[in-house]
C-alpha cells in the first residue's frame, strides 16, 4: 500500500516549468527523501502534495485522496512543516501548538502540546515567545505543530536547514522514532547524510526525478577506484560501484604476486548524486 | 463556526500579547481628536463643530481598522502562517471570521473611546438613542474596514504594498464621503464614486442622526447599507483571499 502516489505531475509558473511530469510511489511506513539542488523543484513538488498549490496537469494521491480537492478530509492524516518556520512569533511555543491542536479538535490540546513540546526537546522554553527563540528551536515548535496532531504522513521541507549538526542528529532521531510508531515520512534535503539515513531516495533534478532508490542502490551507481600498487609501479583502475565488480577486477588480477597494495575508493553518495544530476543532461 | 472561533481566539491573543500596540491603536483616535479640538477652536465661533466631530472620529476608527487588519493579514501569508492554516483544513471563511470577530473587539474599544471622547470634550448634547445609534454606526463601519482590510489584503504581497492603498481608498473616502464638504456641491460623478466608500454612508448616517430635525427614521437606509457593504466585502474577501496558486 502507497501512502503517497504520483503520476505525470506538471506544474507551470507562466512559461516556467517547475515540475515536469513527476511520478513516484512512497510506501507507508518508508522514511522518503527527495534530493535535489536548489530550484529542482522540491519545495513546489512537497506544496502539491500537501494540496498548497493547484497542479497544471497529473494526478496525486496522499492516502488515497486528493490532496486539493479533498483537502478537509486529508487534513487530519496529514502534517506538513514548511521550510520558513511558519510560526506566530508573538505567541509562545506552547500557544502556536495549541492552536493546531485545537484545529484538528484533538482532546484536550493543552495536554498533547505539553506532550509533544517534551517530545521536541521545547518543554522548558514553551512558555516564551517564539520570537525569542533560537532558529534551531524555531524549527523544532513548527515540527511540534506539524505532528500535534498524530498524523499517518509527515511532510517535511527541509527541516534540517541552517541547523547545527548536534541538532540535526536530534532532528533524525525523532523522524525515526515518528517511524517507527508507522508514521510516513517525506522529507526534502541536500545534505547527502541524510539522504543515507532515508529508506529511500528520489533525486529530483529541474522538475523531473532522475532516480529513486535505496541510498545503496544509489551508491552502486557509482563507481569504485582502485589503486594497485606493484612492483612495476603504480595502477590506477576505475571500475563501476556494484560489489560484483569488485570481485571481477580483483579476479582479472589473480592476486599476482607482485601486488603489494590495493587501495579501494568508493565514490560518495554525494558524488554519485551530482554525476546522476549532471548526467540528466540538458532539459 | 469551531474553527472561526478557533482562529478568533488566537487573533485576540495576538493582539493581547501585543499591549503596547493595541494601547497605541486606542490612544492614537483620541490624540488626533484632541488635535481636531484643539484645530476647531481657532474657527470662528458659531461654527456647526457637531457637523465635523463625529464623522471625524467614525473615519479614524475606519482607517485604523482597515489598516491594522491588512497588514495582520498580509503577515498571516509573508510568515507562511496563512498557508499552513490552509494546509490544515482552515477554510477562507473560517479565517475571515476569525479575523472579524478578532478585530471587532478592539474596533469596539476604539469606537467607544473616540465617541466618549468626541462627546465630552466637543461637549454635544445626545440623548441615549442617538448615542447609541452613533456607536453601533461607528462599529458597523469598523466592521466593513476589517473586511476591507481583509479584502485589499489579497492585493499586497508585503505588508509595504498595503500603503499605497492608502491614497487609494483611504484618502479619497474623505473627500468623497461628505465627511469635509456636502456632496451636493461635487460633480455628479465624483459624488457617485463617493457612494462607493463604506465612509460616505456612515456619514450620512451620522448627519441625519445628530442634526436637530433629523432622526434615526430618514437613515435606515443608509444604515442598511452599510450592512450590506460589510456583507458584500466578506463575500468579496472570501472569494479573493488567495487559493493556492
Amino acid at each position: 500500500m502507497y501512502a503517497i502516489e504520483v503520476e505525470g505531475l506538471v506544474k507551470r509558473y507562466g512559461g516556467v516549468e517547475a515540475l515536469g511530469g513527476v511520478d513516484l510511489a512512497v510506501p507507508e511506513g518508508a522514511v522518503f527523501g527527495l534530493v535535489g539542488p536548489n530550484g529542482a523543484g522540491k519545495t513546489t513538488l512537497i506544496k502539491a502534495l500537501v494540496g498548497s498549490l493547484r497542479p497544471t496537469g497529473g494526478r496525486t494521491r496522499v492516502l488515497g485522496l486528493d490532496p486539493l480537492e479533498e483537502r478537509r478530509e486529508l487534513r487530519r492524516s496529514i502534517g506538513y512543516m514548511p521550510q520558513p518556520p511558519s510560526l506566530y512569533d508573538d505567541l509562545s511555543a506552547e500557544e502556536n501548538v495549541v492552536f493546531f491542536a485545537a484545529a484538528h479538535g484533538v482532546s484536550d490540546p493543552r495536554r498533547r502540546a505539553a506532550e509533544v513540546l517534551e517530545f521536541t526537546d521545547l518543554s522548558r522554553r514553551a512558555r516564551d515567545p517564539v520570537y525569542t527563540l533560537s532558529g534551531g528551536m524555531q524549527r523544532r515548535v513548527s515540527l511540534a505543530c506539524a505532528l500535534v496532531h498524530r498524523p499517518r504522513v509527515l511532510f517535511l521541507d527541509e527541516p534540517t536547514a541552517a541547523v547545527d549538526p548536534r541538532l540535526r542528529s536530534r532532528f533524525w532521531e525523532t523522524f525515526s522514532e515518528l517511524a517507527g510508531g508507522g508514521a510516513t515520512l517525506f522529507i526534502s534535503t541536500h545534505l547527502m547524510d541524510e539522504a543515507m539515513l532515508c529508506d529511500r531516495v528520489a533525486i529530483l533534478r529541474r522538475g523531473r526525478i532522475v532516480t529513486s532508490e535505496t541510498p545503496r542502490g544509489i551508491l552502486r551507481m557509482g563507481k569504485t577506484h582502485l589503486r594497485i600498487r606493484r612492483e612495476g609501479g603504480e595502477e590506477e583502475k576505475t571500475i563501476g560501484g556494484r560489489p560484483e565488480d569488485l570481485a571481477a577486477a580483483l579476479k582479472a588480477y589473480g592476486l599476482a604476486p607482485d601486488v603489494a597494495a590495493v587501495e579501494v575508493e568508493s565514490d560518495s553518495l554525494e558524488t554519485v548524486v551530482l554525476s546522476l544530476i549532471e548526467e540528466g543532461g540538458e532539459g | 463556526m469551531k474553527l472561526t472561533m478557533v482562529v478568533a481566539g488566537r487573533v485576540v491573543r495576538q493582539l493581547l500579547r501585543n499591549r503596547r500596540f493595541v494601547a497605541l491603536s486606542i490612544a492614537a483616535p483620541l490624540v488626533i481628536v484632541y488635535l481636531l479640538k484643539l484645530f476647531f477652536d481657532t474657527l470662528p465661533p458659531g461654527f456647526d463643530v457637531a457637523r465635523y466631530a463625529v464623522p471625524v472620529a467614525a473615519f479614524i476608527v475606519h482607517f485604523l481598522a482597515f489598516l491594522l487588519c491588512a497588514i495582520a493579514l498580509v503577515q498571516e501569508r509573508t510568515a507562511g502562517t496563512m498557508e499552513r492554516m490552509l494546509v490544515n483544513g482552515f477554510r477562507r471563511a473560517e479565517i475571515i471570521g476569525g479575523y472579524v470577530v478578532g478585530y471587532l473587539g478592539l474596533a469596539t474599544l476604539q469606537a467607544l473611546a473616540a465617541l466618549t471622547e468626541v462627546i465630552w470634550l466637543f461637549g454635544l448634547d445626545y440623548g441615549t438613542g442617538t448615542l447609541l445609534t452613533l456607536f453601533v454606526v461607528i462599529w458597523l463601519l469598523a466592521l466593513a474596514s476589517v473586511m476591507l482590510g481583509i479584502f485589499v489584503s489579497t492585493f499586497a504581497r508585503r505588508e509595504s504594498q498595503v500603503l499605497p492603498f492608502i491614497p487609494l481608498i483611504i484618502l479619497p473616502s474623505v473627500f468623497l464621503s461628505g465627511l469635509l464638504v456636502d456632496v451636493g456641491k461635487l460633480p455628479t460623478w465624483a459624488d457617485w464614486l463617493g457612494h462607493l466608500f463604506p465612509l460616505f454612508w456612515a456619514n450620512d448616517v451620522i448627519q441625519k442622526v445628530i442634526s436637530p430635525s433629523g432622526s434615526l427614521e430618514h437613515a435606515w437606509g443608509s444604515l442598511a447599507v452599510l450592512v450590506g457593504y460589510g456583507a458584500v466585502l466578506l463575500l468579496f474577501a472570501s472569494f479573493t483571499l488567495r487559493d493556492p496558486e
